[in-house]
């Protein structure tokens, strides 16, 4: 009985804060309004995801492999992403490239997104400038597990 | 000769070696690493790589530790600051010409280059210079590849093939910033012992084509367990990687690379050991089936044990145990053989009791015998006779039929085994790998690999070397030595004695009791 009473408060409890919240922002948009200066302003939230903020310069976002010129991947498959990945989701396959001056390219490449935790220490871990997380997708949901791991061709893209 | 030992100070550690005992080797009874290169226990010291140098107090020069006898009353310092610069400088020179492919290099994480880079080296390259070109990729051996920029001409390879396998296939060719290593007229690598040439080298010159690329060294955990492919039962490390998540069949043995044993391989191993592990992950049985009027049914161990005991059960309970025979093999561990024949000789007192082993192949006069299995003499010891499988003495008369493992099928035709084994009615494999056996019997039973069992080996000189599971069992596999203990619970004989034996150790000390060649 007095188990549920005290989950009544709670709910009180946080209705009020949500009431104060909204009474506080009314409060600095109206002055606002009517040109007053004040130094706090009211909180403005965008409608995600109609509405898109700008990226900022240094954000991590779905990771891409580079090319070279001659359109291979850039990575020498040195696997030093999978050895710095701390959700050991990065999976790579080695093969023997015919120009001694590569030598290793990945025959197999993946990331398993549904493990990624958007550290960015593949980047930083890379000598090749082969992997980047800047390609600007961060809407990455996907209802299956599969649609997650992103191969080669996927990552090339 | 007075064996007097010379008594010398090292880094304020007195030590007292043996007479002729080199520096380095003092050191390192003394606790202490000097680090080397070009020097190696097994072969001549060559001096040629120069990171040994050390001071001796009194000379005026530095000196190698790897080429210099002690002398009694020595005073040797191995990390002063003008012995830390040497070898900075040699280190310097070392990579003048390397290319520090390590991103790229199978030697990354275990090489000494790496090493000693970290420990005395840390400098920023001075050479204005480009690097020399070499060629990176050149086919030595039939599994081996040369890449001239990394070698650092410690001619260790070299040394290798003309003071252990004396077949002499690489020398150092030409002269001064020109020197090579090189086949002889390209003639290449070819002996039983090249895959040690990748274990030596001490950087990532020489690889092989089975590692090649395959992952990095320190991916993987390294056992230590002995190798099961012939009599001589070689020290190996086991070099496994317990896979990826999601991403399927990455679990797996990468490698196989010679342990130390002076007693038993000294510090090699041969290519027939090193390359033939894939054979045993390839065709891998992992269920307990039973063929039931020709339809597949998975079992549970429970079940399909209890139903065996049932089979077994009366036989042995009427004395009346003629016509079960079965057949071992010795590629089972010494407490799987003593389990055998504890169960199947002294309880059950069967008489048809065979051997099925692989086949025997040839010996190459150093490690490799020609007896292809680990354990023949540990069946020998226990007083088991290695009777060959004859068809006509297995079939006539047998009702129940157990097999260990699955070399009989390489060693008869499929036709007149398919023949001689419709006779009996019962037919029960316990076995690790598919061999077509499958389809002969009515009860299959997957065994575990002998690298995913705990237990010991008698090698053919009679030293027991135990060994540990370096990977978990595949499948429901289970390792024979439980599935006997099991069996022989449900079959209720002698209770007491085998609830008592629940690990391989508990198995090896009651042998040791038994058997006083055990002890
Ligand atoms: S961002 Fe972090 S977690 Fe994701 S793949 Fe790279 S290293 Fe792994
Ligand atoms: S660290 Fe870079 S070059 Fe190395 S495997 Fe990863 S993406 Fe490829
Ligand atoms: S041999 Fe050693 S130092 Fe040279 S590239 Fe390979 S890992 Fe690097
Ligand atoms: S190939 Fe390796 S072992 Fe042979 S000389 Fe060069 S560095 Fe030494
Ligand atoms: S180890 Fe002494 S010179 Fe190479």
């Amino acid at each position: 009985m007095i188990r549920s009473l005290g989950y009544f408060w709670e709910l009180i409890k946080g209705s009020l804060i949500t009431a104060r919240h909204f009474v506080v922002n009314m409060w600095f948009h109206t002055l606002k309004l009517f040109g007053i200066k004040t130094k706090r302003r009211g909180a403005v939230t965008i409608q995600y995801p109609e509405q898109k903020k700008a990226l900022a310069s240094r954000h991590r976002s779905l990771q891409r492999l580079l090319k070279r010129q001659d359109l291979k991947p850039r990575c020498v498959s040195c696997m030093l992403c999978v050895t710095v990945c701390p959700s050991e989701c990065i999976y790579v396959e080695a093969a023997e490239d015919p120009d001694p001056d590569i030598q290793k390219y990945p025959s197999t490449f993946i990331i398993d997104l549904s493990r990624c935790c958007f550290c960015g220490f593949c980047v930083e871990a890379c000598p090749e400038d082969a992997i980047r997380m800047d390609t600007g997708k961060i809407d990455l949901a996907q209802s299956t597990r599969q649609d997650l791991i992103y191969d080669l061709d996927k990552l090339l893209k | 000769m007075e064996s007097a030992g010379m008594k010398i100070v090292i880094d304020d550690r007195p030590v007292e070696v043996e007479e002729g005992t080199t520096i380095l080797q003092a050191a390192k009874q003394a606790g202490l690493h000097i680090p080397h290169l070009c020097f190696h226990p097994a072969f001549v010291p060559e001096g040629s790589c120069r990171i040994c140098l050390v001071e001796i107090e009194g000379l005026p020069k530095l000196e190698l530790a790897c080429a210099t006898a002690v002398r009694d009353g020595m005073k040797i310092s191995t990390q002063s600051p003008r012995v830390r610069e040497a070898r900075r400088g040699v280190l310097e020179f070392l990579m003048a010409d390397h290319p520090l492919d390590c991103p790229i290099c199978d030697k990354a994480g275990e090489c000494k280059l790496q090493d000693y880079y970290q420990e005395y080296g840390l400098f920023e390259g001075a050479f204005k210079e480009a690097k020399e070109k070499r060629d990176k990729i050149i086919k030595i051996a039939e599994k081996l590849i040369l890449d001239r920029e990394r070698c650092i001409l410690c001619t260790r390879c070299v040394r290798f093939l003309s003071e252990i396998t004396k077949t002499q296939e690489l020398g150092v060719f030409r002269r001064g910033i020109h020197s090579e290593i090189s086949t002889y007229e390209d003639a290449p690598v070819q002996n039983n012992y090249s895959g040690n040439l990748v274990d030596l080298c001490p950087v990532g010159a020489i690889t092989d084509t089975e590692f090649r690329f395959k992952t990095r060294t320190w991916f993987l955990a390294q056992s230590e367990s002995i190798c099961p492919l012939c009599s001589r039962g070689c020290n190996i490390y086991v070099d496994y990687h317990p896979g990826f998540t999601r991403i399927p069949g990455t679990a797996k043995i990468y490698r196989i690379r010679a342990r130390e044993n002076l007693e038993v391989n000294g510090r090699w191993i041969c290519d027939f050991g090193r390359y033939g592990f894939p054979s045993l992950e390839k065709d891998r049985g992992d269920k307990i089936l039973w063929k039931k009027e020709g339809r597949d049914t998975i079992m549970s161990w429970e079940k399909i044990l209890s139903l065996l005991a049932e089979k077994l059960r009366p036989r042995h309970r009427t004395k009346n145990t003629s016509n079960i025979a079965v057949v071992a093999n010795t590629w089972m561990t010494n407490e799987e053989l003593f389990l055998f024949k504890k169960i199947f000789k002294d309880d059950l007192g069967l008489k048809k009791i065979f051997f099925a082993d692989p086949r025997p192949g040839s010996g190459d006069g150093f490690l490799l015998q020609a007896e292809r299995t680990p354990n023949a003499r540990a069946a020998k010891e226990m007083g088991l006779e290695l009777n060959p499988v004859n068809l006509d003495d297995l079939s006539k008369n047998t009702d129940v039929l157990i097999i260990f493992g699955p070399f009989l099928a390489d060693l008869h035709d499929p036709s007149s085994l398919k023949n001689d084994l419709d006779k009996i009615r019962t037919k029960v494999l316990v076995s690790s790998h598919r061999s077509g056996l499958e389809s002969y019997v009515d009860f299959i039973l997957p065994a575990s690999g002998i690298l995913e069992k705990t237990g010991s080996l008698t090698n053919r000189d009679g030293l027991v070397q135990k060994f540990s599971a370096v990977c978990p069992p595949c499948g429901d596999s289970r390792p024979e030595w439980s599935v006997l203990i099991e069996l022989a619970k449900e079959l209720r004989i002698n209770a007491g004695y085998y609830s008592r034996l629940t690990q391989p150790e508990v198995i090896l000390k009651e042998m040791g009791k038994e058997i006083a060649f055990f002890r």
